[in-house]
């Protein structure tokens, strides 16, 4: 039990701290939709993309065609990723932050529909 | 969310004019494509959706926007094509090992346990293979709760692995599915696969299906090499040792023409040359050694069903231990100091080709390999010195009896040649071992969540007769939280008397055999029942799993009952082990992944007529171990603290043991804990690593006894439970490029 409450506590600090980097002073969000389509090319892009100067944040999502970067603002720019991502032979057309969130809900709701039809037919 | 969803529900239809796609859905389950029904088919961006029937087919609207359509289900791997037309399709997914896998980003956890594979498996790929340093089969196990991996003799640096407290000889040992590393290459084999070579490694328990033959009596371990046709162009590995350890390791893919014919070629250079004795016993604690291996791989893929993989390796392998002042090249002589030599030349071959029927319901295959092993060695004054020349080769016919694939037979023929001649104190002996064999096996699989297979094979052994080897597996999933597995079956071992227990040398007493060649026989029982949970949102797995091995003969080393020799006989009684283990795995905290397992091990043997413990194993193993990345991956932390338990140390009894002033640690030896620990720092093209093996430093005490003398008539150094090497610091570099 007493095991059990230091994992509980872990885990409550962990995810405070979280919410602390979120909150960064000097950091700055860019997102961009892209053409990937595939899951191959989430992974690859993904991979390229984590080691580009001044990255604190990554999400790459094949389902919404989708990429989220948030970075140290004097590291790099909006430029910079976008010819990365561009490099690497995808889209990269800057979107704002409420049209991402919006693709990704949508993705994300379809994915949950496609799970309910499963479970309907078990 | 929902709300959204609507949205596009009325106004992405509006203008279609809609005509409609057919087809069908297989699973690849084992390369063999099974229909798959209930499959959720969707246009992405849509919410216009259908599944699948029984017989994997399907039939959805498409309308003039609709492109990427997406295949999913729980299981396996989610598909998005690219729809032009309206030609019927045939989709195949792959498998998704983590079953319900919500796919949101995810770490890429190392090993974890298959809920399809209807025998109880642990993949272990290559992210588990980046948590420990190196180097080779061996220790790329000290992350993993079911095998342990001890030294066989304080001298030689032979390991040795153990599943369900077995020695490793009871596992059936496989390279690309094919039966690999015994007879000669038993006591090293294990260092002659380099980690870095290794693109992922399965360990399964209990009895392995009939088609890999009527070994694997505790269970089974495969290595698969990294494949030529893979993304990766070039890799490269250096590793340096603290204790003076140098390894390198490269391979490279050539695609010689486009992605069908294609080679990989693979370098390993490994060398020791600082002599160590940290424990100023005056013996090494380690062999000096050199070892060189290449392996040059093809594969052709035809894209349209016929696939071939050939490949040819040489290896050449150099040891040299004993005492601190034994230099090369000198004669091994009462008048020179004690030293132990072990000389390996071996090559390899293989050929594996397979082609699937266009209807995707029949597939052929077939399996070979060829060795040629020369061993030249000597302990002390005894020389050992022994060639083995091996063949095995292994056609398959896999068939699905009816549409969906519910019920399916693998069937075939199996040939196993094996030319023995070896020498021991002036004593030539010379056999040949021929089998071919039967097999056939069947699977009924009416759904996802049901596995029945039986198999039997029948094998006519030029020495040992006619012997029918059943076995039996069952796999089902209990709604979403649970998987059962259970089960049973025969396995025999040709045990090579001498070669595989030639560490034994390293003692004053001689080995006294009468067979030279000996059949091993046992049942072995298991179950296994695996739970999976969500928990604060992140995947809570449970595995316990109990698995009994009962054996009818045996080989049983006795180093009690007789104080001029250590004998070799045939099991008089019962032997047993009984073996069960818990596993927990778990992400308390985001990208933070922990493993705790335990388990108890009731080794059983009857040795000079008397059921005891069986001598240097540990009565239980725990384990933990922790792997952190941060956000990106660009670090990773990996923390491993094994507990094992104490154990029984053969002793042959004398009078003056019976003095209630001898200490009981005469008998036994206490548990003990090992820590490794290592970092890794991740940069686009390559990584570094640091870490420390044995952090502790725990050492076994005197793992030589009158290590003083080594020419008396107490020298032993077989008599090894634990860590003979202390605490080991290590830095290495990895590069890698792949295709695009």
């Amino acid at each position: 039990m007493k095991q059990l409450g230091i994992i509980f506590l872990i885990l409550i600090l962990g995810e405070f701290s979280n919410e602390i980097s979120a909150q960064k002073k000097g950091r700055a969000v860019v997102c961009f939709q892209s053409d990937m389509d595939c899951a191959d090319c989430e992974k690859n892009l993904n991979e390229y993309l984590r080691f580009e100067k001044g990255i604190k944040d990554l999400k790459v999502d094949h389902a919404s065609n989708t990429i989220f970067i948030e970075y140290v603002e004097k590291k790099n720019d909006d430029k910079g990723f976008a010819a990365a991502i561009e490099k690497k032979g995808y889209k990269a057309e800057k979107i704002s932050k409420e049209k991402y969130d919006e693709l990704v809900a949508i993705a994300k709701d379809l994915h949950e529909h496609g799970q309910e039809v499963h479970q309907e037919r078990d | 969310m929902k709300k959204s969803g609507i949205l596009i529900l009325i106004f992405l239809p509006f203008f279609a004019v809609s005509q409609v796609l057919e087809g069908v859905v297989y699973g690849n389950d084992k390369n063999k494509k099974q229909p798959l029904p209930g499959v959720n088919i969707y246009w992405q961006g849509t919410n216009t959706g259908v599944a699948s029937d029984d017989t994997g087919t399907f039939k959805i609207r498409k309308a003039n926007g609709n492109q990427i359509l997406v295949v999913s289900f729980v299981g396996y791997e989610t598909k998005e094509l690219r729809v032009d037309d309206l030609t019927p399709l045939e989709i195949v997914l792959e498998p998704n090992l983590k079953l319900g896998e919500v796919k949101v980003v995810h770490k890429n956890r190392g090993t974890y346990l298959s809920a399809i594979d209807p025998i109880q498996t642990e993949r272990i790929n290559g992210a588990e293979l980046h948590k420990a340093a190196c180097c080779n089969l061996a220790e790329s196990f000290e992350t993993n709760p079911s095998v342990d991996v001890s030294y066989s003799d304080a001298v030689t640096g032979a390991k040795q692995i153990r599943l369900l407290g077995l020695e490793g000889t009871y596992s059936l040992l496989q390279i690309e599915n094919m039966p690999n590393l015994r007879g000669l290459a038993t006591n090293f084999g294990l260092t002659y696969v380099p980690g870095p070579w290794m693109e992922s490694i399965q360990v399964s328990k209990g009895a392995a299906s009939v088609l890999n033959g009527y070994e694997s009596i505790a269970g089974q371990i495969n290595a698969e090499y990294k494949k030529p046709d893979s993304q990766e162009k070039l890799f490269l590995n250096t590793f340096f040792g603290a204790s003076g350890r140098l390894e390198f390791n490269g391979n490279g893919n050539i695609r010689v023409h486009k992605d069908m014919l294609t080679t990989g070629i693979f370098v390993h250079a490994s060398d020791q040359s600082q002599k160590n004795d940290h424990n100023g016993d005056g013996f090494l604690d380690e062999p000096l050694s050199r070892q060189v291996q290449v392996l040059n791989r093809w594969k052709y893929n035809n894209h349209k069903g016929y696939m071939a993989q050939a490949g040819f390796s040489v290896l050449t392998d150099d040891r040299l231990g004993g005492q601190t002042a034994f230099e090369r090249g000198m004669q091994p002589l009462v008048t020179n100091p004690f030293g132990i030599s072990t000389e390996n030349y071996r090559l390899e071959g293989f050929f594996k080709t397979g082609y699937v029927w266009p209807n995707q319901r029949t597939a052929l295959a077939w399996l070979s390999n060829i060795s040629q092993h020369e061993t030249r060695s000597f302990y002390g004054l005894n020389h050992y010195d022994a060639s083995e020349t091996r063949f095995y080769g292994s056609a398959v016919l896999t068939r699905d009896l009816d549409m969906p694939g519910k019920h399916s037979v693998n069937t075939g023929f199996s040939f196993i040649y094996d030319n023995f001649s070896e020498n021991l104190y002036n004593r030539q002996m010379e056999r040949k071992e021929q089998v071919p064999g039967l097999f056939a096996e069947y699977t009924f699989k009416p759904g996802e969540d049901f596995t029945f297979m039986a198999g039997i094979r029948s094998d006519f052994h030029n020495l040992f007769g006619t012997f029918v080897t059943p076995r039996m597996h069952l796999r089902y999933n209990m709604g979403e939280h649970v998987t059962v597995r259970a089960s049973a079956g025969k396995g025999y071992r040709t045990a090579n008397v001498i070669s595989e227990n030639n560490y034994l040398l390293a003692s004053a007493r001689p080995i006294q055999w009468t067979d030279d060649i000996f059949q091993e026989k046992a049942w072995n029982y298991g179950f296994a029942l695996i739970q999976y949970y969500t928990v604060w949102g992140r995947e809570l797995q449970l595995n316990a799993e109990y698995f009994r091995t009962d054996f009818q003969t045996q080989l049983v080393i006795d180093r009690e009952t007789s104080a001029e020799n250590i004998i070799l006989a045939p099991l008089d009684g019962q032997s047993w082990s009984n073996s069960l283990q818990f596993d927990l795995r778990y992400q308390p905290i985001e990208r933070l992944d922990m493993l705790l397992a335990y388990r108890h091990n009731d080794v059983k043997q009857t040795i000079g007529g008397q059921l005891m413990e069986k001598p240097l194993t540990s009565r239980y193993k725990g384990l933990i171990t922790f792997n952190y990345t941060t956000n990106l991956k660009k670090w990773m932390f990996d923390y491993t603290i094994q507990f094992n338990g104490g154990g029984r140390i053969p002793r042959v009894h004398e009078e003056w043991m019976d003095r209630t002033d001898i200490s009981g640690d005469f008998f036994e030896f206490s548990p003990y804990t090992v820590m490794n620990a290592q970092i890794t720092k991740y940069f686009r093209y390559w990584n570094i690593y640091l870490g420390a093996e044995n952090l502790a430093d725990f050492k076994q005490l005197n793992p030589v006894a009158a290590a003083d003398d080594p020419f008396g008539p107490h020298f032993d150094a077989t008599n090894v439970w634990g860590p003979v090497k202390g605490r080991r610091i290590y830095l290495g570099l990895r590069f890698n490029l792949n295709y695009e």
